[in-house]
């Protein structure tokens, strides 16, 4: 019965819902799990790597983390290859907004115009909607630090803590016990930290499974995005404790 | 024969455009106010082919309204410049160029910090502490060279301004009876009577 | 008057060893009336590239824009900074796209390549790019540049040598153009630093 709202996007089911939109946000709860923490001075984003294959060639640069702009990047759940399509579309309206305007855009607006095209695709058919969910952190002057979370249907909303991917309703139980008010950015990397320790279904945790970034401000203003190189975040889940337990796992 | 001032003070901006609108020799009317209220803390005055004038005016006062309702977030002074640069110097390269120059003032809604911006119809932009278009830059410039300074009180840019129309009442051909001032700051845009 | 001389400009940029430099006047005029004293026309592109713009003001302010946009771009997609021997033929194909309605900007580049290389190169209208091994001009006192940079220019300056050099031939030049001057802008490329100075000239 269902397939018979199955074969368009935009068709609604009787009960009243797209059934395409819903299976998109499925394969999400699939992807590896990326979580995102509001600090008072910075934002973090961290994102579990699925390591397919020890064969697999590791690339240099990050799959799950992506940077947007000078003042923002995301973290990516979903459809891979269906994201890189909307990075790209949101480097250019970023761009362009600079271009137009000689000043860097609002992140909400940013988030805006990148849901405005994944609300497209539930919307006009023969197209199936973007299978990715995205973390978004920024930093503007109208509002200081932000974070930002999109789903398929195109729509986002504000967050202080918040988690996308496999595990991720653990993971937010997680978040809303240790989340205090008045965080700043070294805590808030310590409880991503130890909520990606505790949501993972490995308790091998180490830099091949990892991404790691961070949004904060220069002494002199400027916003500054930090990519976590591999042994950066040896060193972070050391000062957690958590390196130990799979530097022994290797050595078994 | 039109002429823009624009002067920057120390929390304002003083602007004044003449009230005529002449066609050939023919004064069509007294009493034109040749400006735009783009939002709240900005002002832009234009000069140019008739025509052109109002038209380009409004397409960016309307364009920079909209933002302010898409957004909720008012559009900064800069930015507000930035996107009127742009339309002009997209225009220029189009079938039929927009012929206006624009004077931008206004006070930043963040900073407060007043800001005075000059455009020709080419659309090149700079930011001045004073600004004049039309032949009356020609002999306004040195005029405001000699006495800006910086802080000026709401009472001393007016005084200059005047020292400036005196300057046109006395060598430039045509004549500009009348002139309209207005300043913009915090508070938004007045008028004021000389 | 050409369109080329409407605003009035004079940009060049030299070679020395391991260092690059580039300078600028900094006039803003229409025709014979200065506006502007403090006009920017050169850009950074990167922290070993720079661009200088001369010409008519819409162009090099709409240039500077598109070309940020577009290096903004290529360091997002290629994770690294772009090299100046790569921005020069981005530069060139942008202006060349325009060959029958061309942007009236003549830009001249500096930088340092990865391994330190100096490289400077300046363009016409069209894009076609010029290579040289000493200098390079551009703008409307390029006649007098060529003039006083064939005069003070070797080979193998140091960094503060060659800051010297590029001031004096700026500076000489700009006195003897209408349109240009009011001050000069000079930045030396090294390979630890930048080095920026402002200079005054004859300020009428």
């Amino acid at each position: 019965m269902a397939r018979r709202y199955d074969s368009r996007t935009t068709i609604f089911s009787p009960e009243g819902r797209l059934y395409q939109v819903e299976y998109a946000m499925e394969a999400i709860s699939h992807a590896g799990t990326a979580l995102g923490i509001l600090g008072t001075d910075g934002v973090v984003l961290a994102a579990e790597k699925k390591v397919a294959s020890k064969l697999l060639e590791q690339t240099a640069s990050s799959e799950k983390v992506y940077q947007l702009s000078d003042h923002a990047c995301c973290a990516v759940a979903g459809i891979t290859a269906d994201a890189n399509t909307l990075i790209n579309y949101s480097r250019l309206e970023a761009q362009k907004y600079l271009f137009t305007y000689d000043e860097p855009i609002p992140v909400e607006q940013l988030v805006q115009r990148l849901c405005d095209l994944k609300q497209g695709y539930t919307q006009y058919g023969g197209l199936r909607p973007f299978g990715v969910s995205f973390l978004y952190a920024g930093y503007d002057e109208h509002f200081g630090f932000q974070l930002y979370h999109s789903d398929p249907s195109g729509n986002y909303s504000g967050w202080k803590a918040t988690c996308i991917g496999a595990n991720s309703s653990n993971a937010q139980s997680i978040l809303k016990q240790d989340y205090k008010e008045e965080m700043g950015l070294k805590e808030a990397k310590s409880l991503a930290i130890k909520v990606l320790s505790k949501t993972m279904d490995t308790t091998n945790m180490g830099s091949d499974k990892l991404e790691f970034a961070t949004l904060h401000r220069s002494s002199g203003g400027k916003v500054i995005y930090k990519l976590y190189k591999p042994h950066e975040i040896e060193e972070l889940l050391k000062e957690e404790g958590l390196l130990n337990q799979a530097t022994e796992r290797q050595d078994l | 024969m039109e002429a823009l001032f624009g002067i920057v003070g120390k929390d304002f901006v003083v602007t004044a455009s003449d009230r005529t609108s002449a066609r050939s020799i023919v004064i069509m009317k007294h009493g034109e106010d040749k400006s735009r209220e783009l939002n709240k803390h900005t002002l832009m005055l234009y000069t140019g082919e008739a025509g052109d004038t109002v038209q380009f005016a409004e397409y960016i006062q309307r364009n920079i309204q909209l933002y302010g309702i898409r957004n909720g977030i008012p559009l900064s002074v800069h930015a507000t410049a930035n996107f009127t640069r742009r339309e002009l110097a997209e225009s220029l390269r189009s079938r039929n160029p927009y012929h206006v120059s624009v004077l931008i003032a206004g006070t930043d809604p963040k900073t407060g910090k007043p800001e005075l911006y000059w455009l020709d119809y080419l659309g090149a932009m700079v930011k001045m502490n004073f600004a004049a278009h039309g032949y009356a830059s020609y002999f306004c410039m040195s005029t405001m060279d000699r006495y800006w300074k910086e802080d000026l009180s709401v009472e001393e840019a007016i005084s200059l301004l005047k020292k400036c129309i005196a300057e046109l009442k006395t060598r430039f051909i045509a004549q500009l009876p009348e002139f309209m001032v207005k300043v913009v700051d915090k508070n938004g845009v007045r008028e004021i009577q000389l | 008057m050409s369109i080329m001389e409407y605003n009035g400009s004079a940009i060049m940029a030299m070679k020395g060893k391991n260092c690059v430099a580039i300078a600028a006047d900094r006039r803003f005029g229409v025709q014979l009336m200065t506006l502007s004293t403090d006009f920017q026309k050169i850009f950074p592109v990167t922290e070993k590239v720079y661009l200088g713009l001369p010409g008519l003001a819409t162009d090099v302010q709409t240039l500077a824009e598109r070309f940020r946009f577009k290096v903004n771009m290529y360091k997002l997609r290629e994770e690294r900074d772009i090299s100046p021997k790569t921005f020069a033929h981005m530069v060139s194909s942008t202006l060349y796209e325009r060959r029958f309605g061309p942007f009236f900007c003549e830009p001249v580049i500096a930088g340092l390549e990865k391994d330190g290389t100096p490289f400077i190169c300046s363009m016409d209208l069209l894009g076609c790019i010029n290579h040289a091994k000493d200098f390079v001009v551009s703008g409307t006192a390029s006649n007098q540049m060529y003039g006083t940079a064939e005069g003070l220019w070797e080979p193998e300056l140091e960094p503060e040598d060659l800051f010297e050099t590029i001031s004096q031939a700026m500076l000489s030049a700009v006195d003897r153009d209408a349109s240009s001057g009011w001050g000069v802008i000079v930045h030396v490329i090294t390979p630890e630093k930048v080095i920026t100075r402002t200079l005054k000239a004859r300020m009428d």
